[in-house]
């Protein structure tokens, strides 16, 4: 089998319309313009996150777990403050792995994501 | 005010496993995923396309109760009933029919540690007559 990339990412919600707003408004990320209502889609970079009613796909609503998605930023201090006076509620401490810092919080479904950014290279010394 | 300009891209899908080899063993050679040798034993990453997946041990989540994740990642593949099969035949369980949505073939499984993934295939174009 030859997966070739990935489509999008499905994010559970109960409701479209506040998912879509956290997503688009709060996180700022961009609207595929090609998605309709009933599918939002938005664009974090390389992934499309797809607002999904797991209903409607034959499934039971279950939040994402803590820190399923990774979503790289230049500074995470700098962002979780900026999230964090918009109301956001982050879960312990800024994480610092010895290779990244993350910061985990979740969205209004209550999926689990994560503020991350790696500072040190990898073994063969390239970086993100 | 919006992180507009902060959110710079998807570093990694976290996949929780209760058992990485087992989790190596389905997305490296069930899936035929590409494991990225910068990655350790102890933090697993496979390369598709676009993205990294991330086998996140549940140990190190802190918490007693293991979740797998509930969000399909649509993995795009060329043809669905083909890739379906080939699946099959190594084991994978399909729960259901192929769906076809009217825009795309959807193939929804799980992995062994019960993360929900799909294979999925896009065949109409879009509003603006632009395909995938």
């Amino acid at each position: 089998m030859q997966a070739q990339k990935v489509d999008f990412v499905s994010i559970p919600t109960r409701d479209l319309d506040r998912a879509a707003s956290f997503y688009g408004d709060t996180l700022g990320l961009e609207r595929d313009p090609l998605s309709d209502s009933a599918w939002p889609e938005l664009t974090a970079g390389n992934v499309t996150l797809a607002v999904v009613v797991p209903e409607q796909i034959g499934m039971e609503f279950a939040p994402l777990p803590t820190g399923a998605i990774a979503i790289r930023v230049p500074d995470v201090a700098d962002a979780r403050t900026e999230l964090e006076q918009q109301g956001i509620a982050f879960e312990g401490d800024t994480f610092d792995s010895g290779a990244c810092h993350m910061a985990f919080f979740r969205d209004p479904d209550g999926n689990g994501l994560m503020l991350h950014h790696r500072y040190k290279p990898y073994h063969d010394g390239s970086t993100p | 005010m919006p992180v507009t300009s902060e959110v710079e891209r998807v570093d990694f899908i976290a996949v929780p496993t209760l058992d990485r080899e087992r989790s190596a063993k389905f997305y490296g050679e069930t899936l035929g995923l590409e494991r990225n040798p910068n990655s350790s034993e102890q933090w697993m990453e496979f390369e598709i396309g676009n993205v990294t997946l991330a086998l996140l041990p549940h140990e190190y989540t802190g918490r007693s109760e293991f979740t797998p994740s509930s969000g399909p990642i649509a993995l795009r593949v060329s043809d669905v009933d083909e890739a379906r099969r080939k699946l099959e035949e190594a084991g994978v369980e399909f729960p259901m029919e192929t769906i076809d949505s009217g825009v795309c073939h959807i193939a929804p499984f799980f992995d062994p540690d019960g993360n929900s993934l799909m294979l999925h295939r896009r065949y109409a174009p879009y509003a603006d007559g632009s395909t995938p």
